[in-house]
């Protein structure tokens, strides 16, 4: 054994009678006490959720595109639904980027004659900036030609269109923004409606247990058996495509989730000494569900709200698409998907601005629940 | 399981048959007496219930699932379904084949190699595939690897069989198939993460087993008994995904099938396809809960036998 | 008495710390013992007091973010301290094996119990299945099941927590170890059942001459099981004797603690508790660690680590309070009393 005690070791020679007094015989010792400020539920979570920098990122990503989503449409002078077929499908100009060489507003017109390119009544002055690839096909000469296509649908220099126009010569930013905001709403409102059936249905089932929640649950499992395409299109066949019913038709299903687990979070909480305590004070039924249960789920129901939002957005462009959702001329970003869909091989960027939008969204909203469900439950930490 | 195909089936057919105008509204040029003939021959002029008692009936007792009123006159609704159900099952069934070995063996990788380059490499990739929805990356590879490459046909090519056909499927399947793998990564990865963190493990190794002796043997099949529970809402998850994928590349399937049904109020057609989806989703349930006996005893036995 | 011969396993000044999000926890700080043929050590201290972590690391299954850190474990000339993963396969299981605290978590919940116990068999030893089975068969009969035969092909769901825990000293049996680490074997048992495993791992060291290691928490559950007992604190071991040192003769305050604290039929008074909780071991105290809910407590214990002091040949504890110049302190009075009644009792059980 190792460093065993010897009168002879140099270490220990140093140490004199006094160092050898006792010191706390008769002092009282106690269980150490926590001096730090006890730190509220809200502000510990926000802590936690601030150390998180994906999480930043993905709440400064949704924040930017939710401001303009409400100023993104004022911006430019066109209305979302002002047609002007002399402006149709124009690719994006945005005037600050042109010099990077992106965005200027050109476009390549393939397999044009050689001989017309002099044309001035087809390609107006100015409006050639490159020529590629020629050859000769069939006696012709043919060749790809890079156009401003700006000028050369003799638009003047000073009209723009930031993200282009679509096939009736609406202006896409517009369309987009204003897109954005419509499935925005449509998904928040969705979840707001599906957490509140949820919370209501189940604190009562949770709460009273017994029968009642027996069959309350038996309910929920029928509608959970339909398959999600079959219950929604059945709700929107029923109900028309408005805005109403399809936020409705979104909810209609996913309160089931966040019912269940609203119960679970009753079921846990109710035989707590605290609510016991609580209701042998004299609280009421209410007072017991909504003040000392509830509050627990708080952390869970966030969470759920925002899994929830990024599914909403997802359904709602999917209904656009197979054309049981919202019908243009309104916008929304599934619409404008599905009508990017029909041009893609021809004018590819119609869809690039909503795909990347409902793309950073939907990333955003997922990264935020994740990094609130650590910062609200830091047990749950790396599990899915 | 019956009872619920039964209320949806009963809820399904209210729902179409209680839509505002009549089925053959828009058909001006038909006379009144026509429309009546129309009308009797498909039993509409009968009261709701008598009708659904009609439709229960045949559906029951002849396998008739009534026909087509307005895109396939006069042809039986099984079988536009039968000529339509293959190719969406091709592609959905493939998707889903494909995607679960990938994603339990991205799933094993990052969870063994936990915080390595590949695990956040994984974890990027699976945040990605699981937000971004499969349409916009059917956009992508349709244009990228069909239309500018050339790699793939752009749409469907249905006079094609064999290999030809499966490549002219590729792009629709691999597109359907992002999101699942995605899924199941992320949720074999926590789950196995968990499992080798577990105390059989540790005595799996302390007993003299390698790592990967472990791992094989006691994290992997373990970790695999909760992968049910995403079977079956990434199975409904294809299959609507796959409404979309059939429009874009244009694949006659049943996605197709239901909006057209609807848009041309096609009813008996728009009721046996939301049938159709029940039933596939209702026996998905069913299979996973099968699959559950046979991968845990512990339901399988059943209860405990303590002695 | 265990005769002085070469030890089998050797620890010396082992060190294991872990990388938190906090910083590093300095989990074992410099253990030394040494493990004899034949005989119990057992190694006592509350939870977070290193013992497991001790354990982990010589079967070297520490988790992945422990390292050692400094020290040596001597097996049979060889240093497990610096051993790779591969190298540990031929120790784990086939000279060293663990029994685990928590029978219920420790088998795989899907797979046959008789399998469990085989594959170690077959996997590492090569051992064909009939062989292995029947091996099999025969260390269940040893572990007192009824029934093998049919035990063999049941589910650990299908067996109470006592019979799990007789499966889990099976396995570790399998390849007829020469160490047999027990952590916590019965602390997730019934008080009934926990007895009987005891009486298991008793009958078992006998019969095949085991020498164990027996990590408790609980000095109640070693005194009939322990040749030598070593008490842990904070990552140190701050006394080591025989059974007879520790129970009759306890020198360290923390040791003292302890035992007052075990729930006695005859003691009127009321239990003492240790005041206070384990330190962060992140950045242990300066001095010695237990010093600030130690009673006897002296100026030099806030300063300077104590070392080891040699109460006898077998007997050693690490307080200021061996020193020669430190004042004459007696061990509390309740427990004074409590050690007389011990040693009358022994001598009345002994006529």
């Amino acid at each position: 054994m190792s460093n065993v005690y010897s009168p002879t070791d140099p270490r220990f020679a140093h140490l004199g009678p006094e160092k050898f007094r006792l010191r706390q015989t008769d002092a009282v010792l106690l269980d150490a006490k926590f001096e730090t400020k006890p730190i509220g539920f809200f502000r510990d979570a926000a802590m936690r959720f601030a150390k998180s920098k994906i999480s930043i990122v993905a709440l400064i990503a949704i924040s930017i595109i939710g401001f303009m989503a409400i100023v993104g449409p004022y911006m430019t002078p066109y209305g979302y639904n002002d047609q002007n077929l002399d402006y149709i499908n124009l690719p994006p100009k945005i005037p600050a980027l042109a010099r990077f060489g992106i965005f200027q507003g050109t476009r390549v017109l393939q397999n044009r004659r050689v001989d017309a390119l002099s044309d001035t009544s087809r390609y107006p002055e100015g409006s050639i900036i490159r020529i590629d690839n020629r050859r000769v096909m069939g006696g012709v000469e043919l060749c790809d030609v890079t156009v401003d296509y700006y000028r050369y649908m003799g638009i003047d220099d000073d009209v723009y269109f930031l993200f282009g126009t679509d096939y009736l010569g609406r202006d896409l930013w517009t369309r987009v923004w204003r897109g954005t905001r419509v499935s925005l709403i449509i998904a928040i409102v969705s979840v707001i409606c599906n957490v509140s059936i949820g919370l209501v249905y189940g604190s009562i089932a949770g709460y009273y247990g017994g029968s009642i929640d027996m069959t309350m649950m038996r309910i929920t499992e029928i509608i959970d058996a339909m398959p999600d395409v079959v219950v929604v299109t059945l709700f929107i066949l029923y109900f028309g495509s408005g805005l109403i019913s399809i936020i409705l038709a979104l909810a209609v299903k996913n309160w089931i989730g966040t019912a269940r687990m609203i119960r679970g979070q009753f079921y846990r909480f109710k035989n707590h000494e605290y609510v016991l305590a609580a209701r042998t004070l004299g609280a009421n039924d209410a007072r017991l569900m909504f003040r000392h249960i509830l509050p627990n789920s708080i952390g869970p129901i966030i969470t759920r709200a925002m899994i929830a939002i990024p599914s909403a957005i997802f359904t709602e462009s999917f209904l656009a698409y197979i054309g049981l959702g919202i019908r243009a001329p309104e916008s929304s970003i599934g619409v404008l998907l599905s009508e990017g869909q029909k041009v893609l091989l021809y004018y590819p960027e119609q869809t690039f601005f909503p795909a990347v939008i409902i793309s950073i969204l939907m990333i955003g909203f997922n990264l935020l629940s994740n990094g609130l469900r650590d910062a609200f439950d830091p047990t749950q930490r790396g599990t899915e | 399981m019956v009872i619920t195909l039964f209320i949806i089936i009963t809820i399904g057919f209210m729902v179409i048959r209680l839509m505002p105008g009549s089925m053959y509204a828009d058909d001006a040029d038909m006379t009144a007496a026509q429309m009546e003939i129309l009308r009797a021959k498909y039993h509409l002029d009968k009261p709701i219930p008598v009708q659904y008692g009609i439709f229960l009936r045949d559906l029951v007792l002849k396998g008739d699932w009534g026909t087509s009123i307005k895109m396939y006159i006069g042809v039986p609704v099984f079988d536009v379904l039968k000529m339509k159900i293959p190719v969406s099952m091709y592609n959905n069934l493939f998707s889903l084949l494909i995607s679960l070995p990938i994603g339990v063996l991205l799933g094993i990788i990052a969870a063994v190699r936990k915080n390595s380059i590949v695990d956040y490499t994984t974890s990027f990739m699976v945040v990605i595939f699981i937000s971004v929805p499969s349409f916009i990356f059917a956009t992508l590879l349709q244009y990228y690897a069909a239309f500018r490459s050339g790699w793939f046909p752009i749409i469907y090519e249905a006079s094609a069989t064999g290999f030809a056909k499966l490549h002219s499927l590729t792009l629709p399947i691999i597109a359907l198939s992002l999101g699942p793998i995605a899924r199941v990564t992320r949720y074999l990865r926590a789950e196995l993460a968990e499992t080798i963190n577990s105390d059989f493990m540790l005595l799996a190794r302390t007993k003299g087993l390698t790592e990967a002796q472990a791992i094989l043997r006691h994290g992997i099949r373990n970790s695999l008994v909760p992968l049910a529970n995403v079977v079956i809402p990434m199975f409904t998850h294809i299959m609507s995904g796959s409404m979309v994928i059939e429009r874009i590349f244009s694949i006659p399937g049943m996605g197709g099938l239901m909006v057209s049904s609807i848009n041309n109020t096609d009813y008996p057609l728009t009721l046996a396809v939301l049938i159709f989806y029940s039933v596939v989703s209702l026996v998905t349930v069913l299979v996973v809960d099968l699959a559950y006996g046979v991968i845990d005893p512990r339901i399988r036995i059943g209860g405990r036998h303590i002695e | 008495m265990v005769e002085k011969e070469r030890p089998i396993l050797s620890v010396d000044d082992l060190s294991v710390s872990f990388r938190t999000y906090g910083g590093r926890v300095q989990a074992v700080r410099g253990v030394s013992f040494d493990l004899y043929k034949g005989e119990t050590l057992a190694i006592v201290g509350e939870s977070g007091s290193g013992k497991s972590v001790t354990i982990k690391a010589i079967l070297g299954v520490l988790p992945k973010n422990g390292r050692i850190d400094a020290g040596s474990i001597l097996y049979n000339g060889e240093d497990l301290a610096k051993f790779r993963e591969k190298d540990f396969h031929k120790i784990r299981g086939k000279k060293i094996s663990l029994v685990f605290q928590d029978p219920f978590s420790s088998l795989n919940p899907i797979m046959i119990v008789g399998k469990q116990i085989t594959e170690a068999l077959t996997l590492s030893l090569g051992m064909d299945k009939d062989k292995a089975k029947a091996r099999a068969l025969e260390l269940l009969h040893a572990v007192g099941i009824p029934d093998p035969e049919t035990r063999f092909y049941q589910y650990p769901f299908q067996l109470s927590g006592g019979m799990r825990q007789r499966i889990v000293i099976a396995i570790a049996l399998a390849s007829d170890p020469e160490i047999l680490i027990c952590d916590e074997p019965t602390t997730a048992l019934d008080v009934t059942i926990q007895a009987r495993i005891l009486d298991l791992i008793k009958e078992i060291k006998a019969q095949r001459k085991l020498s164990i290691i027996f990590i408790t928490h609980d000095l109640g559950v070693v005194a009939n099981m322990a040749d030598r007992i070593a008490v842990m604190y904070a990552g140190k071991i701050v006394e080591m004797g025989t059974s007879e040192d520790i129970f009759y003769r306890p020198a360290h305050p923390y040791t003292w603690a302890l035992l007052s604290s075990i729930p006695d039929l005859d003691t009127k008074e009321e239990l003492v508790s240790i005041p206070g909780s384990p330190p962060n071991m992140i950045s242990p105290p300066k001095g010695d660690a237990f010093a600030v809910r130690n009673k006897y407590a002296l100026e030099l214990d806030f300063e300077e680590e104590p070392p080891m002091f040699r109460i006898s040949d077998t007997h050693f504890a690490a307080t200021w309070l061996l020193h020669p110049n430190a004042p004459k302190v007696e061990m509390p009075e309740i427990l004074a009393e409590r050690i007389r009644r011990y040693a009358e009792e022994k001598l009345a059980n002994a006529r």
